[in-house]
Formats: C-alpha cells, structure tokens, sequence
C-alpha cells in the first residue's frame, strides 16, 4: 500500500491531493490535461519535490516533509515509464532493458523479458530502429527489469497512433498482470481506464474530485447491464423520437437505438466516451458454422 | 633543429593545455550546466572572458599575478627554485586560462543538450549521479568533447599576445612557433616567416577537416 498526501503551490496553480493505491491493483489517476496528474507522478518518484505533505509505501517513508526525509529516486523503488519513451539512443535494446540491473545474474533473464513483449531478435537494435509501439514496449520492460514495487507510467500511449495504441493496452494489460506489481497510470482517456484501471482516482486543477471504482466515477452508479461496450461515439443520426448512435469500440463498430430524449439530456455528441449497456435478458447468440 | 623547436614546443604545449582543459574542463561545464547556483553567471562570464578580452590584457594581469614581485610568483619560486613568469610552466596557466572558453563552451553545450528525461529515467532506474553521468551524459556528448580538445588545441597553437607577455621569447623554452613567425618578420627572414606560418595553417585546417568528417560521421550514426 502506497500512501500519498502532499501539497504543493506554483505560481498560478496549486495541488493538494492525499490518496491511497491498494498493493498489486492498477490505480488510474485520470484528468485532462493541466489537472496537475503527472507531477503527482513525479513526486512519487522523488523527480520532483512537494511543499509539504509525506509518501510512504509500507514501512517505508520515501518523502516527509516535516521529519525532513526525501529519498532520492535512486532509493525509492519504482519503475518509471515516460510519455516520450526516454530510451537511451546510444545504447540497444538489450542494454536499454539491463541500465538498471545490478545483479547479473538477472542478466539471462533480460532475453526472457524482450521476447515476453515479441521482441525478440530486435535485442541489437537501436531506438532510432524501432516504431513507437515497440519503443513503448522497449520502456515498459526497462522499468519492470528490475522488478520495482511501484510502477509508475505516465500517459504511456498517448504519443502513439491510435491502432498502436489499442493493441499496446492489451499488451500493458497481460504485462502488468503477470508481474503484479502495483501500478499507478496517468491517463486522460476514458476507454483506457475501463480497459486496464481495477481503480481510478479522478483529479481537476490540482484536487481529487471523484475516487472509486471506474463505473464509481464515470457513471456514478453500479451498472446492473449484461453487456457494457466502453467506445467513443463517432456518428449521431437521430430524428424526433429515436436516435442511432455508432460507436467505436477496438475498432469495431456498434450501432444502437435509444431515444432521442436521452442522448439530448445526456448531451451526447460526436467524439465523446460512452458506455453502452444492454440490459436484456435474451440476448440472442448464434454459433459461428465452420465448414467442414 | 632550430627550426624545428619552436613547433615542436608549441605542439608540446597544445598538447598539455588540451589535456588539462579535458581534465578540468569537464567538471567545471557539467556545473555550470547543472548547478542552481545564483551566482553562476557571475562563473560563466569569467570562464568567457579570454573570448573578448585583448590577450595582451590578459597576458598583463597573469604576469602581475605570477610575477617575481607578486605573492604567487614568490611562493612558487621558493618552492621550485625557479619562476613561473617566463618559464614554460608559465606558458601552459596563460594558455589553461586563454582557451578555457573554447574547451568549456562546448563541453557546456553539450552536456545542456543531453534530454533532461534520460537523466531522471536513469535515477529512477536506480543509478547514481555519477554513473549516468558516464554512462548516458559523457557518450551522448561525446561530439561536443572532441570539439571543445580540438578547439582549445588550436587555439593555444595559435596564440601570441599572452605567451608573447608571459613567456617572453626563449628559445626552447618559451619560443612557440606563433611567436618565432614574429621573430623572423622583425629580423626580414619572410621565407622562414612563411615556412611556420604556412605549416601552422596547414596543420590547423587539417585538424578542424579532421574534427567537422569525424562530427558528420557521429550526426549519421545516432
């Protein structure tokens, strides 16, 4: 259990959050931008320092202010993971994903660790030679080599293409849940937290708004449905009574009927998150006939 | 051999210079570079001043401050049995001091182009300070390194008007090539003027030519 509380005043913005990430969960702090999420990121771990305020995980006390204690980055246990990847472009792959291994014997386990992410055969490589997926990937096994307490990841797909970034989120997803390492993900989209966020803590201009479970925040209630699509809407055709609403979701497309009453008191338009729910009882499945 | 003594002394002390400049040059950039120091200015506008400053200037100040009447100049005379003004150890502090800026600067440029992310990714990967400052700031500036030795090499082969106040014009001691190029002017030897003068600007583009392929080479490989 990681416990955070600080506080913190620049110049014309201010933060002032304390909150909790339960032990091998996926913690989401989600916010558009500006709402102050990656410096709490940063503080975490010891890049930056707060005004006031303590961070400690377990018995261990990685910042408090009062009694005078900042460890260093190099003594908290984390693993950070940039929004620009920030790979060493003089160094492979291989040596990219060993910088932070002391013990070599860990070492054999590196090439374990680069195929895990189907990297394997790209372990001379440099940065400069791979896509952006595949550097992400690179910073993501980086950060985990050396098995942290902590992962930290801030916006890790949001300089990647859309179709890249849909894959990775499965990726991160198997990746993050075979190491059960407790983790705390900076994101602004909606759909990535459903997808990977067991929790998600809601933050606007430096506070904590919201706090709970991602249907907690986002719909404010428990969902009874059968079926939840998370996506964004991307068409609204709609007349007096019904509307059809196309949404995307993994890049296939769902198109629903609701009326039209609720998408205007919902004020639903083009380009936003929503979630579709289907509260029937008869769903009706078909098997898929294969030829044989 | 005449001849050839002043060049060989210059290169000798070109040589030494760099070395020292790399030596001291490196610490001295990575602070300017990464202190919050309020009063660095005050530290970059000194190492800068030899760029503006007339060297004769300079040459003036050094020969007040390591002179046989000067507190400096008198301790290491007790101390060495010899003086510093007019020796060619004297030569090597004005030449330290006079291309300074040239080794510093671009070690200075260097290090501050260095991504600020790739230094906090390696703390947070647990290395130290002084390990990511070998193993990702020194390899990722190492364009800037052999710009800044190779600048201050030829700039202290170069240079007159401080060895010319310091060192004087001793011959095998003092009489680097720049100042044996005066030498023959004032005595009319123009051919032998024109022999220094021409090997020194042969060697310097050749060193520079050297540098900017080998920097060209660097640019395509990262």
């Amino acid at each position: 259990m990681l416990n955070i509380c600080l506080q913190k005043t620049w110049k014309e913005f201010g933060l002032d959050v304390t909150f909790r990430i339960p032990r091998g969960k996926v913690t989401a702090l989600f916010g558009h931008s500006g709402a102050g999420k990656s410096s709490i990121l940063r503080i975490i771990a010891g890049l930056e320092t707060a005004d006031s305020g303590a961070i400690s995980h377990g018995t261990e006390v990685w910042f408090d202010k009062e009694k005078g204690i900042h460890l260093p980055p190099q003594r908290r246990s984390v693993g950070f993971v940039f929004q620009d990847f920030a790979l060493f472009p003089h160094l492979t792959v291989e040596k990219n994903v060993a910088y932070g291994v002391k013990e070599k014997a860990n070492l054999k386990n590196l090439r374990e660790l680069i195929s895990l992410v189907g990297l394997a055969g790209y372990e001379r490589y440099y940065p400069v030679q791979l896509s952006g997926g595949q550097k992400q990937r690179v910073a993501l096994i980086r950060a985990l080599a050396r098995e942290p307490d902590l992962l930290l990841l801030d916006e890790p797909l949001s300089a990647l293409d859309w179709e890249t970034r849909r894959q990775l989120q499965e990726d991160l997803k198997s990746i993050i849940n075979q190491f059960h390492v407790t983790t705390l993900y900076v994101t602004h989209d909606v759909t990535e937290v459903y997808k990977l966020a067991d929790y998600v803590i809601a933050l606007e201009s430096g506070k904590i708004v919201k706090q709970g479970t991602p249907e907690d925040v986002f719909l404010g209630k428990k969902l009874s449905t059968r079926i939840q699509i998370v996506g964004k809407v991307v068409a609204i055709e709609s007349d007096a009574i019904m509307a059809a609403v196309t949404v995307i979701h993994d890049d296939q497309y769902f198109k629903t009927l609701i009326d039209t009453e609720e998408i205007v008191r919902l004020k639903v338009k083009v380009g936003d998150d929503v979630v579709i729910g289907a509260k029937s009882s008869d769903v009706i499945l078909f098997k898929v006939l294969t030829q044989s | 051999m005449n001849f050839t003594a002043p060049l060989l002394l210059s290169l000798k002390l070109s040589a030494i210079t760099m070395t020292l400049l790399l030596i001291a040059g490196i610490p001295l950039a990575y602070w300017l570079v990464f202190s919050r120091a309020r009063w660095k200015f005050l530290a970059e506008s000194v190492v800068a001043l030899p760029i503006v400053l007339p060297p004769t200037v300079l040459g003036f100040y050094l020969l007040m401050i390591v002179g046989g009447n000067s507190v400096i100049g008198q301790w290491y005379e007790s101390f060495f049995n010899k003086t510093l003004a007019f020796s060619f150890e004297g030569l090597v502090l004005g030449s330290f001091i006079y291309s300074l800026p040239f080794a510093v600067q671009p070690f200075q440029a260097a290090f501050a182009s260095v991504d600020r992310r790739l230094l906090e990714a390696s703390w947070t990967l647990g290395r130290s300070r002084p390990y990511t400052f070998f193993s990702v700031i020194m390899p990722l500036s190492r364009q800037g390194i052999i710009t800044g030795c190779v600048l201050s090499f030829a700039h202290t082969l170069g240079e007159f008007g401080v060895v010319l106040m310091i060192g004087g014009n001793i011959p095998g001691v003092t009489k680097v090539a720049s100042v044996a190029i005066y030498d023959e002017v004032q005595s009319l030897n123009y051919g032998s003027a024109n022999m220094y003068s021409m090997i020194l600007l042969s060697f310097s583009f050749a060193i520079l030519a050297v540098v900017y392929f080998i920097n060209r080479r660097f640019i395509r490989t990262i």
